[in-house]
């Protein structure tokens, strides 16, 4: 890793817009809960469904693309990756300078609220906020590493992130069910399962959810570094 | 063609007429400028004059979206249903993930080309106003919206129509149908131009554009599950309001008599009135802060 | 002493060959790469920097490949056409950043003797995002050079300078091309190739048309005819000995009494006889000058052909 690399992508992806962004997914996510918390109460029924379909359905799979598709994306696409891909730094080393910045951003503006969120909705019994917010650092990192793949091999990275994030996982999963095995989410949701209770449902056991995040992890930063030492540098399309 | 003159023999310079000519005939008035941005708009939103790659997406979009209409169509047929197993006025609803991706996904590809590339300098230098260059990027968008909801909406009329349900009261769903989807796409529009015509990255208009309408709808669902469970229905109903496709199908339960496809439709009259108002603002008004922003585009 | 070798180099995108069995040595000293646009220099320089790799055929650095070896970019800096790069930061932090990359034992000190060196000090403090074009190419200079490479590999670098931006550029170049270092520039405009290019390498259409001597380049084509200008005493006297005696193909006499045009295919001959026949003669020459040797019409002629 190089902290150089780091440097720059933090400070790229945390330009005006792109933060805006990410402060503002969050901040969605804690207002509901105060509100929720304040309408019904602490729940631990309804914890599950705010943190299981809001959080780590919606939030932390966006989050995710915008952070794994932001800290590289950007650069492949004006060109200005040249000025890290002309240095004697291994490509491996670049990739996962990168995802490092990804992962932290995904873990301060999605697991990090996910379980402040948790604490506030079930009123500081810890077992299922600290579950969640583990499952969204889990799922969040292997959507950061799949989708920062994904903006090595293609410039659309983002619009097919989405439509892995949204057909793939939320519609095709909602009437095909192979297609949950094989989704980040329900990977994530079995490593909440194991932290906080049987309560919380899940299309794959833990063992089987765990060793799939931490096979695609892998597998992405892999592939990513090694797409990254073949990329083509063309002109302005 | 007239002979040309003869050069001018004092001096060291000379310039000679070779027959160059302005175009002096009839021009086009700013109706075909807006037309023709139009056109070439609501096609580049389906890769239509463009690379074969850009249209892959739209059209798989297209695809998703009236393969249930087919196989509900077939459905009704084969099994001589009495009626639609889902009202016209819910598909959007349902298959929302589909419409979102595409307003995501063309919206910047319809404004953020123009302002990254600095062609807004080409086009404004020309006998285009930016509220005509709006207006027609904008119906654009509306009427590529206005494909994708209204073919699905289509077949499932066509494969009534041959299951022989009553015609009336199925044209007469057909067109509350066909009114909600206009008012979707009024609404969509707005909002995915806006969002996109603010940067001209395009990943992350892209991102915007959906964060903004997947993390509402989420939000409002959980929000108005919780409260029906709670048992405020009030503020179930008015939870809608938050997000734009609750927002639209509030109208379509209120304005067209549909039934909701959310947990609670807008309450009472006053409900109806306030989500009604509150889609007029969102259109009008995405409508009206694009014309704000396009004026401060610069020239050079 | 650093060598770049191109070996029966091709490489095609789908049915477009960019470049087409190119065979050259780019040695120590400055290197002008010539051409007309889309002739395939860029594709090149993007070969020589390990930006692609070949469809056929080696590109080596001393032997070393350069393809997927990310060592050889501690001896070659690379000067990219295009723009964008690290707006939101400051040019010396820019450079600073890349003297980092590089792995530099003390950056902030290269950054500014780099920075010195191609007169940006006063606005390195400025975001990168305000410069003016040509201030941004001279940071991009800036963070190729900041590692004192021993190759420097240029892309259009004049793209878009004023006079004055150019003429430094082209004094940049030329110092570093005597430090001995290796530099291969870029152009598809005549005047700058010629005033700093000790040697070129012209390519058209993928295709490796000539290098050398652009002096020596026009020699060799013996197929076209040379033409001069000679200027003498008594022009017409000279016109018809030449004739006379074979020296020359043909003559033509300026009408303003400027002087007599003489067309020679066969150069050597001419050479030889033009001054044993005006001394026989008892014509005076005053000047005697190739007609066509700028770099110009060597391009026409290599385009033309």
């Amino acid at each position: 890793m190089n902290s150089t690399v780091i440097r720059l992508t933090a400070r790229g992806l945390l330009g005006r817009r792109r933060a805006a962004l990410l402060l503002l997914l969050p901040a969605v996510l804690l207002l509901l809960a105060v509100v929720i918390r304040l309408l019904a109460g602490p729940d631990q029924h309804l914890t599950r469904i705010l943190l299981g379909s809001f959080a780590l359905g919606t939030l932390v799979p966006l989050l995710g693309l915008i952070t794994g598709t932001g800290v590289l994306g950007p650069e492949i696409d004006d060109g200005s990756i040249v000025y890290l891909l002309a240095k004697p730094i291994s490509r491996p080393a670049i990739v996962r300078s990168k995802l490092l910045v990804a992962l932290l951003a995904v873990t301060a503006f999605g697991a990090l609220p996910t379980l402040l969120a948790g604490l506030i909705m079930s009123g500081g019994a810890g077992s299922l906020a600290i579950g969640y917010g583990v499952g969204a650092l889990v799922g969040g990192a292997a959507y950061c590493a799949l989708f920062l793949s994904l903006s090595v091999v293609t410039r659309h990275a983002v619009v097919v992130g989405l439509l892995y994030a949204l057909i793939w996982e939320s519609v095709l999963g909602g009437y095909v069910p192979g297609a949950q095995k094989l989704s980040i989410q329900q990977w994530a949701l079995s490593i909440t399962r194991g932290l906080a209770g049987p309560a919380v449902k899940s299309a794959v056991a833990l063992p089987v959810g765990g060793t799939l995040l931490v096979v695609l992890f892998a597998g992405a930063t892999w592939y990513a570094g090694r797409r990254l030492r073949t990329l083509v540098l063309t002109s302005d399309e | 063609m007239p002979d040309s003159p003869p050069p001018v023999p004092a001096g060291p310079g000379v310039i000679h007429d070779i027959g160059y000519r302005h175009y002096d005939g009839p021009r086009l008035g700013r109706a075909a400028i807006v037309g023709s941005m139009f056109w070439q708009s609501l096609r580049g939103a389906y890769g239509l004059g463009r690379t074969a790659k850009s249209k892959i997406m739209p059209i798989m979009l297209l695809v998703v979206m009236c393969i249930p209409a087919l196989i509900i169509a077939a459905v009704v047929n084969g099994l001589h249903l009495k009626s639609l197993p889902l009202p016209y006025t819910r598909y959007a609803m349902v298959l929302q993930a589909v419409i979102a991706i595409l307003v995501a996904a063309q919206s910047p590809q319809m404004v953020s080309r123009d302002l990254r590339f600095r062609l807004t300098s080409l086009y404004f230098s020309r006998p285009l106003r930016r509220h005509d260059y709006v207006l027609a990027k904008y119906a654009a968008m509306v009427c590529a919206l206005l494909v994708l909801l209204l073919a699905p909406l289509v077949i499932l009329y066509g494969g009534a129509v041959l299951a022989e349900l009553p015609l009336g009261g199925e044209t007469w769903r057909f067109l509350r149908g066909v009114a909600g989807a206009v008012v979707f796409a009024l609404v969509l529009a707005g909002i995915g131009l806006l969002i996109a015509a603010f940067t001209p990255r395009r990943g992350i208009g892209v991102a915007a554009v959906i964060a903004v309408l997947l993390v509402t709808y989420s939000a409002v669902t959980v929000v108005q599950g919780i409260a029906v469970d709670q048992q405020k229905m009030m503020l179930a109903g008015y939870a809608g309001v938050f997000s734009p496709f609750t927002l639209v199908d509030g109208v379509q339960v209120w304005l067209l008599h549909a039934s909701p496809s959310t947990a609670a439709g807008p309450p009472g009259t006053t409900g109806g009135l306030v989500f009604l108002a509150v889609t007029v603002a969102l259109a009008a008004g995405s409508f009206g802060l694009l014309v704000l922003r396009y004026r401060k585009v610069s020239i050079s | 002493m650093s060598t770049l070798a191109l070996d029966q180099v091709s490489r095609w995108f789908g049915n477009v060959v960019a470049v087409n069995g190119i065979t050259m040595t780019i040695g120590p000293g400055v290197t002008g790469l010539l051409g007309p646009n889309g002739a395939g220099k860029s594709t090149l320089i993007h070969l020589m920097g390990g930006f692609l790799p070949p469809s056929a055929g080696t590109v080596t650095l001393d032997g070393r490949p350069v393809w997927q070896n990310e060592s050889i970019y501690r001896v070659i800096g690379l000067v990219p056409e295009r723009e964008a790069m690290y707006d939101f930061l400051t040019g010396f932090e820019l450079v600073v950043a890349n003297a980092e990359l590089h792995g530099l034992p003390e950056p902030g000190a290269a950054a500014r003797r780099a920075l010195a060196t191609v007169e940006m000090t006063e606005a390195a403090d400025r975001a990168v995002a305000t410069y003016s074009k040509g201030m941004k190419q001279r940071v991009k200079m800036a963070t190729a050079v900041v590692h004192d490479p021993a190759v420097l590999l240029l892309d259009e670098p004049f793209n878009g300078m004023d006079p004055r931006q150019r003429m430094h550029l082209m004094t940049l170049i030329d110092d570093m091309g005597r430090e001995g270092r290796t530099v291969l520039f870029s152009s598809h405009i005549l005047e700058e190739v010629e005033q700093i290019a000790g040697r070129i390498e012209v390519v058209v259409a993928g295709r490796h048309a000539a290098s050398g001597d652009f002096h020596e380049i026009r020699r060799l084509m013996t197929d076209r005819p040379h033409l001069y200008l000679l200027r003498s005493s008594d022009d017409r006297a000279l016109a018809a000995v030449l004739m006379a005696e074979g020296a020359c193909d043909g003559v033509r006499l300026d009408p303003a009494g400027g002087g007599v045009h003489a067309q020679a295919a066969d150069f050597t001959r001419f050479a030889r006889l033009v001054p044993s026949l005006a001394r026989r003669d008892g014509v005076r020459l005053y000047e005697v000058t190739p007609a066509d040797e700028s770099l110009e019409s060597v391009f026409s002629y290599l385009v033309g052909s």
